[in-house]
């Protein structure tokens, strides 16, 4: 598999004219390079201010974990120059055995995983966790843009729109019964992302959206879906019930959004705002990560997330369009459905208007996996930009 | 590769990504700029934590500075509410504390669940901890999260049971949404502890003080960051009583000890034709189950001693006994014989007998209702038959004849030639009678014997600062109706107010009811020369902190006293002219003193016989006993009365005491009066107040038993006719 992986050399055809315009180390993108890098830095920020009340409670040492989140964004970013390097359709000759891989991850994850909240989400490999779903999200769609470039038309057939799916369910059913509804709901954004952009029939993606709603509440009504995944719904419904069984996560959610909301437009201030320091909020450094920003930086720092996020979107919507092939093509579509889902999610759950799903924010939220993922996947998208002109 | 791509489609998703990242920035401004107000008060809410400190509660003490309520600082553990809000979280700490605390996690899962504790501060889990456990606790905190102790003050009663009807206890805030809203808007707990009865009740809101509070900033789990604010509580002001502790000693032992006499004591046997009534038993003790008494100053209106029996310890309200125990002590019964927790001297609702003929004397004196007044002579034959109803109504249903009581030898006493004077020496009731019959029909059947004994205050509370005062009934139309309409008597009888009505309550029976504190005061009133006076236990309220003194009694020359009742309230001064008061004086100096009336034979005065060892000339007295008939007019249902003042300017006391159910006053009654007397000019033993034994929670004793240390003072013959 290393052979096959660097027979093609990035600045290969171009004779022995090094460095040229063409040369793919010239030509990243380092506006979204810089975007990324803003929000990761403005994560650890968040992380240690979200982590450190707790652990000084517990008399632990306060950087423990933003220490953790930056060996996790070294590797990322080693990862992320690794997958720069190589091309990205050398990366999809590889993607079938990749995603095979993932696959049995998935499954494994059931048999040898640690259980955490109810469900079997990562494999425990000492102080850092893998959770193969992470990995999942970048094969799978290495595998489905791959599949669905190979046919060179302007639209996708049924029969190919019907095996897209299919490469699509497998990670999705597999990801829903951990249970982690949130990560497979990104799976499902993703894939119409692709689906759409490959010019599938819109029907095809809105029979398959509703298909997909079906199968959740056939999973809820069968009590395939767990309890606790369904209060988040019920809660997310009933944001000011009193009731008993969805009082935690009502507070969660009430916390997180007095911190938003008390924020105002500057913020309390770095390491100021009460209820952070007060540890009100639940796993605030992942998942209410958002709240951090809100309640310490205010409005203005609020704003400067959304605005990194819009600016990374905006790139690589561009290097969507400066693709030189359709597997480019749709490997930027992917990346940008999926960063753009998962942020909304995320902030959307903080805020109030989406179900608490426990998706992290991309770039920003605490954890090795996810912040890996979206290195690869902005990694890939790198690799478009810098073979644009091939 | 080919370039085949959708770029339209590929801006649907960029729509799409604005349309979300949009959605995201108006939800989060409007969050920011529209609810962050609201919202950020309820944050500052949730971030602070406060808790109150209670006050330490204001101390009672007497005249003389003993202390009677006193505080016992204690330690109580308690629990944030939020750390075990959840089942498992609760489950686990009960397991932790019950070893340590040696509670059942059933006991400490009651706790939680009762909703006597408040809901918003956190859970006394036990209460009186010793300071091991504490600083086991404190050292742990680790182990217990959320667990403090907190410290309190208990009441203690160094001297209980002595004047524990005055005293009074604390108690939980009686149920009932109008008492509970009551203490809520003053800012109590739920589980506050509020003065229940006596000086405690009365006087909550001085002894009570103010209480400050903490604030802390806390986390999620209820733990402490820092503290934000301390306000320190203000103790509650100490109230100094009136009350002599000695002298309220020995009146409760004299009483009590009179009382367990009494119930030894055979009543006279009833005769049926010179031979003993077949319907009763031959032998029939005094049941004597309760009594009271009074000693007041009859310048100042302060109560010296003020004893009620059935006596209880106040402390089993603080022992921390079971329901069930507490049942066992206070038994919940409708006999109003066995109710313990009454003050009978001044709830005690009862016919005064003879001992109410003075104030019909001064009635009749007062609106000339005697010809010649104190020279007016009536010849006293034993009966009276009422002139002003025909003689064929006599014949039919109506009461005419009306007796004097019997004099030994079975018929009704013959007193002869009597004025104003003698009348009440002897306690001649066909005197009276005349005069409950002149003073009603030649007055055009108006109330005026109503009003006058009114003046003296029957019939209206004497505002002492107790609780559950007794107003007293007066005999008018007024009330008949109003008993008739409630069924205590017939619908029938309440219809009018008639001549015979009258005649029983100007000898102190029929609808007449009055405490003996009123009795008290009333006599009083002949003793100051016409001052009716307002009673007080408490002498004076003090600033918190008076200092503490030698042996058991507070330093009274270091405290400072914020507000002082010792001036004399004068309820209504009625000025009584020398030519009413002193035949009246007089009358009841000779009940004390004798001499009687000779009549056929010597007719002793009621009290003659009783008091003929006592130190007159230095203490000299004037009083009247009064015997209460009881159901069925048998004799062991009589109730004794007497009531009696100093005339020495030096001694300025009225004193008055009430047994039930005991016999006739001079025998039950007159001696715990005779003994009081004999205590305040210092011819008798008086034990010193010194503080009791702890209470043993496992007796059944509601209080320990008191006795005279010499009953000598008791001891006297009474007289033998029922007067």
């Amino acid at each position: 598999m290393a052979r096959t992986i660097f027979t093609r050399r990035p600045d290969s055809g171009l004779g022995n004219i090094r460095r040229s315009f063409a040369d793919p180390t010239r030509t990243i993108d380092w506006i979204l390079m810089s975007a990324v890098g803003a929000l990761t830095v403005i994560g650890a920020f968040m992380i240690y201010s979200a982590t450190r009340p707790r652990l000084l409670n517990r008399g632990a040492d306060p950087y423990l974990f933003v220490q953790r989140q930056i060996i996790f964004v070294i590797l990322a970013i080693l990862v992320m120059i690794v997958v720069m390097w190589l091309d990205y359709v050398q990366l999809r000759g590889n993607a079938e055995l990749l995603y095979a891989a993932t696959i049995v991850l998935l499954v494994l994850v059931f048999v040898a995983g640690s259980v955490r909240g109810g469900a079997r989400l990562s494999f425990d490999l000492g102080p850092f966790a893998v959770q193969p779903s992470e990995i999942g999200k970048v094969t799978t769609l290495l595998l489905l843009a791959g599949f669905l470039a190979d046919d060179d038309s302007k639209t996708v057939r049924y029969e190919r729109f019907i095996q897209s799916l299919f490469i699509i369910a497998l990670p999705v059913v597999l990801v829903a019964i951990q249970p982690d509804l949130g990560s497979a709901s990104v799976f499902v954004a993703c894939a119409m992302g692709v689906l759409l952009v490959a010019g599938a029939d819109i029907r095809y993606i809105i029979l398959i959206t509703s298909l997909a709603i079906v199968s959740v509440v056939a999973g809820v009504v069968s009590g395939l879906v767990k309890d606790y995944q369904l209060r988040r719904i019920t809660g997310f419904l009933n944001q000011n019930s009193d009731s008993a069984t969805l009082q935690s996560l009502v507070t969660q959610v009430r916390f997180a959004k007095r911190a938003v909301s008390t924020g105002g437009f500057f913020g309390k201030g770095y390491l100021n705002g009460p209820l952070t320091n007060g540890a009100f909020i639940p796993v605030q450094s992942t998942d209410f990560v958002f709240s951090a920003v809100g309640e310490q930086f205010g409005m203005v720092g609020a704003a400067v997330v959304l605005g990194l996020f819009g600016v990374v979107l905006w790139r690589i919507y561009r290097i969507a369009r400066m693709s030189q092939d359709r597997l480019g093509y749709f490997l930027c579509a992917g990346v940008f459905t999926m960063i753009l889902w998962q942020a909304f999610q995320n902030i959307g759950m903080t805020i109030g208007i989406t179900p608490v799903s426990g998706v992290p924010l991309p770039f920003v939220s605490y954890g090795g996996s996810h912040t890996i993922a979206f290195a690869v996947m902005i990694g890939l998208v790198q690799s478009v930009h810098m073979r644009r002109f091939r | 590769m080919a370039r085949e791509r959708n770029i339209s489609r590929l801006g649907v998703l960029g729509i799409v990504g604005c349309v979300l990242i949009g959605l995201l920035s108006v939800r989060v401004w409007f969050l920011q700029a529209i609810d962050a107000p609201g919202l950020e008060v309820k944050v500052r809410e949730v971030r602070t934590r406060t808790i109150k400190i209670n006050p330490e509660r204001g101390r009672i003490f007497d005249r003389k500075g003993r202390i009677v309520a006193d505080n016992e600082r204690v330690l109580t553990l308690t629990i944030e509410r939020a750390v075990i809000a959840k089942p498992l979280a609760r489950q686990q700490m009960w397991n932790r504390l019950s070893g340590a605390l040696n509670m059942t996690v059933t006991q400490l899962e009651d706790r939680w669940a009762s909703k006597r504790y408040d809901q918003l501060q956190p859970l006394p889990l036990k209460e009186d901890i010793s300071e091991d456990l504490a600083v086991y606790i404190r050292e742990r905190s680790e182990d217990y999260p959320g667990v403090d102790v907190r410290e309190e003050w208990r009441r203690e009663y160094p001297f209980a049971p002595v004047a524990s009807h005055v005293v009074g206890f604390l108690g939980a805030i009686p149920a009932g949404e109008k008492s509970e809203n009551y203490y809520r808007t003053l800012g109590y707990d739920p589980d506050a502890r509020v003065g229940q009865f006596g000086v405690e009740q009365t006087y909550e809101s001085v002894l009570r003080g103010t209480p400050g509070y903490v604030k802390y900033e806390v986390d999620s789990r209820g733990r402490f960051l820092r503290q934000l604010e301390r306000k320190e509580p203000i103790p509650g002001n100490d109230v100094q009583l009136t009350i002599d502790l000695e002298m309220q000693q020995f009146t409760e032992q004299a009483l009590q000890q009179q009382i367990m006499m009494r119930r030894r004591t055979e009543a006279p046997t009833v005769l049926s034709f010179g031979e003993p009534d077949p319907r009763y038993p031959e032998v029939t003790y005094y049941k004597a189950p309760a009594g009271s008494s009074v000693l007041m100053n009859h310048d100042t209106g302060e109560v010296i001693a003020m004893a009620s029996y059935p006596n209880f310890d106040n402390r089993w309200f603080n022992a921390g006994i079971s329901s069930e125990k507490f049942g066992q002590l206070f038994p919940t019964t409708d006999d109003p014989d066995m109710s313990i927790l009454v003050n009978r001297a001044i709830s005690g609702r009862y016919n005064l007998g003879s001992t109410f003929k003075p104030f019909v004397a001064f009635a009749a004196l007062n609106t000339g209702q005697l010809p010649g007044g104190t020279k007016y002579v009536l010849r006293d034959q034993g009966t009276y038959k009422l002139e002003s109803i025909p003689e064929e109504r006599c014949q039919l249903n109506v009461k005419c004849v009306f007796k004097n009581a019997n004099c030994g030898n079975g018929a009704p006493c013959k007193y002869g030639r009597v004025n104003i004077e003698t009348a009440l020496a002897v306690s001649s009731d066909v005197f009276f009678y005349k005069i409950g019959e002149q003073i009603f029909t030649e007055r055009g059947n108006r109330p005026v014997l109503e009003e006058q004994v009114r003046l003296f205050g029957f019939g209206s509370p004497t505002e002492i600062d107790l609780p559950y005062e007794y107003i007293g009934t007066v005999p008018s139309r007024a009330l008949k109706q109003r008993l008739a309409a409630s069924g205590a008597i017939a619908e029938e009888e309440g219809k009018g107010y008639y001549v015979g009505d009258n005649v029983q309550f100007a000898i102190g029976q029929g609808l007449l009811s009055a405490s003996p504190l009123q009795l008290a005061v009333a006599y009083a009133t002949f003793a100051n020369g016409g001052k009716v006076l307002r009673p007080r236990v408490v002498k004076a309220i003090w600033a918190p902190g008076t200092p503490n003194g030698a042996s058991n009694r507070v330093n009274l020359d270091e405290g400072l006293v914020i507000q002082d009742f010792g001036a004399p309230q004068v309820v209504r001064d009625l000025a009584i002219p020398p030519e009413i008061l002193d035949p009246i004086v007089r009358g009841l100096t000779r009940v004390i003193t004798g001499p009687g009336v000779r009549s056929d034979f010597y007719h002793a005065t009621t009290g003659e016989k009783l008091f003929r060892s006592f130190p007159k000339r230095a203490l000299p007295l004037a009083g009247k006993t009064g015997t209460a008939q009881g159901a069925g007019n048998l004799p062991w249902n009589d109730s004794s009365a007497f009531a009696a003042f100093s005339k020495n300017k030096k001694y300025p006391f009225t004193a008055s005491t009430y047994i039930e159910k005991s016999g006739f006053g001079s025998r039950s009654a007159a001696p715990v009066v005779k003994c009081l007397f004999t205590a305040l000019i210092g011819r008798i033993q008086v034990a010193p107040a010194v503080p009791s034994d702890p209470l043993d929670p496992n007796s059944f004793e509601v209080a320990q038993p008191q006795s005279l240390p010499n009953p000598l003072c008791l001891v006297g013959t009474g007289s033998s006719v029922r007067d």
